[in-house]
């Protein structure tokens, strides 16, 4: 599907010297790139490289400090997203920008509203909207209200509305960070149809290399925000893609896999969760990293969530160390040193409009003195996080809005080490990271479990399941399906019991 | 240096936008207080100690609301219920006192019960309403403006309409008096006449509260709780606060804040009077919080900035009078300057 459009590649638009400053920062540094029309242009780059900036500026978001932009042969000066969209322009943004109280329809055409003398005219916009759903290959009703619907399914309505505005470039930044297979290979083919029948032009951002390759005819790398190289897919591979992104050998992704010890620290037992979890349970070892795998939607998220007594269950029990403990509000969780780091950043895991500082210490605060917490400590604590988890800021007193996506992961996941937990239930802890993040977080995790804490990890990604588990469960309908243990699992293995083709039934 | 790799090197770039939301207050405060000293109008009136003072006296009752105010705003809150909170918790007090004095004959058995019981009024009365919007979850404009309502009628009934005075009672009168208080110096006024200056009650109790205000709110655990409330809700629940307890706490805090002021309130006026006192309070401590550049939205705000507002607050008033300017340009001068306030305290990311 690599074929181009046209024989002789014609730029639909070039980005000529363009630099962008942000007060601490130049997120993008004198960078000039053309884009071919009707390709599939991938942008990969570490996180905080200034990949979603210079997207930023092509959809009228921000605009450049420096620089030019043409656009089919016209000079690109945008002042909103709405002069975008007018020129042709339409961007998936990393972070979800849907109005939660409308329904999915209203979502798909806001501020394109069909009217009909002068009302607006709901059902053919339900019309239009299942249509599109249904090329995504979605069942979801165009009458649901978005907060209803799960962060995949949100995902999908962001695609669906970047569709509806029949853009002539298509910007997706991270789309599929929270999609499942299914639904990716779905997306894709979307993509490819509207490149091959509609002369779509597509820039894609994506951490996820393999995904990168399959789907584009090129890939540019940015670093630090400044170009470094454009390549075809076939005269790389992940390994070179890596490289050139980090600028330095990575090496092996995962680490030795080490021994973990034989005593049960954490029990989970017969756990029930409204329309979600129906009779689950685990036990979990001392040093152990358990996998939790599953499709999206299966309730893995659900059940952590009780665990932590972040929701509320219907019953079940837990013990830590052989205690019965009652779980019922977060603070119980912290208490019996248990954290969980919540998948979805932006709602549950931060305070965008607080520092670093803040967010790192905030769960644990208890910990920084009493009547008076004490400043120095709080910095010098996130200062410590930040740099074993290598999180790239000019100063820990910065906001955490002003960090890349994958930064602003790194800082959830401070903030529940903070706590000096001894069971940490991860939720998705790579996603939206860079690789070379990814290798420092499985470094991190790995530590962490040789120190003798044990690990939950939820992860849609199975490499990184089979590369650093354990052992495997596997989640199907509020169900624990299956255990596999990690060094001899596949991914056949994991996805045949996930999607019900196989049983295996355990504990 | 937490950057290890080696970005590329550029000095944070200088904004006059970034100077304005931190000092955009404290400047609004520094060119009215020139622009009155140079005014023909005001040049001799204004600038001096006598006249300063009496700005913050005046206010003071208004500035110690605002503080409460401050931390219910932050935490996404807002309470409309303060200047009948006022009335009705002042009036409380002074009819409980003056009860006590006619029974008992022991005029300070009557004040040191009224300057218990209005502070203790006030919290009992915030914390219901805490109690209403955390676990009742009504909004806290709903749950406000009933309390808006409910008080004043209830002063109306506890005085039937009319008012209760404190006249006589001469040391719950010398409370807020301006001759009590922490001695300054000695000045002679305009008319030849020489007084002592003193930093009174209301303005020690004042000045108290903002430092004890400012310091819970930067340097303590509950402070930094309402920050992430208002910030964002859900973070906050996650991250293990009790989300429910912060807002109680807020509420009851605005509501002892309230109670305090309404015995130096009750204790300068020499009474209560149902249908007047403390009309229109609730907007003018929402307008010093803020001028004094906290989010209206709640999750980012500071107490010193509300103290400016409330000082600005004063300065129009004062100088509005020192110009012998009607009484009736006060609400449109006020209103331009809170739009200025707010204007120059944009945020640049927002
Ligand atoms: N609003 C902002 N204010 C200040 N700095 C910002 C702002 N937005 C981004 N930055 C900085 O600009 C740099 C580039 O960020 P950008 O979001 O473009 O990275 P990215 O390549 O998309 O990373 P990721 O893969 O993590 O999404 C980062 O250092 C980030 O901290
Ligand atoms: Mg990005």
């Amino acid at each position: 599907m690599r074929a181009y459009l046209h024989s002789v590649p014609e730029p639909i638009l070039t980005i000529n010297g363009v630099t962008k400053d942000y007060p601490a920062v130049r997120a993008v540094n004198d960078l000039s790139l053309a884009i071919n029309r009707g390709e599939a242009h991938g942008l990969i780059g570490e996180n905080g490289a200034g990949k979603s900036t210079l997207m930023k500026m092509l959809s009228g978001l921000e605009r450049p400090t420096a620089g030019s932009i043409t656009f089919e042969g016209q000079p690109l000066e945008l002042r909103s997203a709405a002069d975008a969209m007018k020129r042709g322009i339409a961007m998936i943004h990393q972070e979800l920008n849907l109005i939660g109280e409308l329904s999915v329809a209203d979502n798909i055409f806001l501020g394109r509203e069909r009217t009909t003398l002068g009302l607006v005219d709901r059902g053919s916009a339900e019309t239009a909207a299942l249509k599109l759903l249904n090329q995504l290959g979605s069942n979801i009703s165009p009458r649901t209200r978005v907060n209803r619907l799960s962060i995949a399914d949100q995902q999908l309505v962001e695609i669906a509305k970047a569709l509806s505005c029949e853009a002539r470039l298509l910007i997706m930044d991270e789309p599929t960070a929270v999609l499942s297979e299914r639904e990716t290979n779905a997306l894709f083919r979307v993509v490819n149809q509207l490149r091959l029948h509609r002369g779509v032009t597509i820039i894609y951002i994506s951490h996820i290399l393999p995904e990168v390759r399959r789907l584009c005819d090129r890939i540019t790398v940015l670093r630090d925000g400044q170009y470094v190289k454009t390549v075809e897919p076939r005269e790389v591979d992940d390994a070179d893609l890596a490289r050139l992104m980090v600028g330095r050998d990575l090496g092996e992704l995962f680490p030795q896999r080490a021994a973990h010890l034989p005593d049960t620290v954490l029990e989970v037992r017969n756990f029930f969760v409204d329309g979600w979890v129906r009779g689950a349970g685990f036990e979990l070892h001392r040093g152990e990293i358990l996998g939790l795998a599953g499709l999206v939607g299966s309730g893995r998220t659900e059940f952590a969530e009780a665990i932590a007594g972040v929701r509320r269950r219907r019953s079940g029990s837990v013990s830590i160390i052989g205690e019965p403990a009652d779980i019922r509000r977060p603070a119980d969780a912290i208490a019996h040193r248990l954290a969980y780091v919540s998948e979805d950043r932006k709602l549950r895991g931060l305070h965008l409009d607080l520092s670093i500082t803040e967010n790192t210490t905030l769960a644990n605060l208890r910990a920084y003195g009493f009547p008076l917490l004490k400043a120095a400590a709080r910095r010098a604590s996130a200062q410590e996080h930040a740099r074993r988890l290598g999180t790239r800021c000019a100063t820990v007193q910065q906001r955490v809005s002003s960090l890349s996506g994958g930064n602003q992961q790194k800082v959830a996941l401070a903030k529940w080490l903070d706590t000096k937990p001894n069971v940490l239930i991860l939720d998705e802890p790579t996603r939206g990271v860079d690789i070379g993040a990814k290798q420092e977080i499985y470094g991190l995790i790995h530590q962490l479990a040789a120190e003798g804490r044990s690990i939950v990890m939820i992860s849609s990604e199975m490499p990184e399941l089979i590369g650093l588990c354990h052992r495997i469960l596997v989640m199907r309908n509020g169900r624990i399906v299956g255990a596999l243990p990690g060094e001899r699992a596949t991914e056949a293995d994991i996805m045949h019991l996930a999607a019900g083709l196989r049983e295996n039934r355990v504990a | 240096m937490i950057q290890d790799k080696p970005n590329t090197p550029s000095a944070p770039r200088f904004h006059w936008s970034d100077v304005f939301e931190t000092w955009g207050g404290l400047i609004a405060l520094v060119i009215m207080a020139a622009v009155c000293s140079l005014l023909p109008a005001t040049r001799d009136s204004f600038l001096n100690p006598e006249n300063i003072l009496n700005i913050i006296n005046q206010k003071a009752f208004l500035g110690i609301v605002a503080i409460g105010m401050t931390f219910v705003i932050i935490s996404g809150g807002i309470d409309l219920s303060v200047g009948s909170m006022i009335a009705f918790v002042g009036g409380l007090a002074v009819v409980l006192m003056k009860k006590i004095i006619d029974s008992s004959g022991t005029e300070w058995l009557g004040v040191l019960a009224a300057c218990a019981i209005a502070p203790l009024a006030g919290m009992v009365l915030g914390w219901i309403t805490g109690l209403i919007v955390s676990k009742g979850r009504v909004a806290p404009f709903i749950a406000t403006l009933c309390g808006l309502a409910a008080y004043r009628s209830a002063v109306l009934v506890l005085m039937d309409g009319g008012g209760e005075s404190a006249f006589g009672v001469s040391s719950f009168e010398a409370i807020s008096s301006t001759n009590n208080g922490i001695p300054l110096l000695n000045w002679t006024d305009a008319t030849g006449r020489e007084i002592a200056l003193h930093l009174t009650w209301p303005i020690i109790v004042f000045i108290s509260i903002a430092v004890l205000g400012q310091v819970l709110l930067s340097h303590t655990r509950f402070g930094r709780y309402v920050v992430a409330v208002g910030s964002n809700e859900t973070a906050a629940r996650y991250s293990a606060i009790n989300v429910d307890r912060v807002r109680l706490i807020t509420y009851t805090l605005i509501g002892l804040c309230t109670g305090i002021a309404a015995v130096l309130l009750a204790s300068r006026l020499s009474g209560i009077d149902s249908s007047n006192t403390g009309i229109l309070l609730e907007l003018d401590a929402i307008a010093a919080v803020v001028i004094g550049g906290t989010r209206l939205s709640g999750g980012r705000g500071r107490i010193w900035g509300t103290v400016i507002g409330v000082l600005i607050l004063g300065m129009i008033d004062n100088v509005l009078i020192l110009a012998s300017v009607s009484t009736h340009w006060q609400g449109l001068v006020t209103a331009g300057v809170i739009l200025l306030a707010v204007l120059l305290q944009r945020s640049r990311s927002e």
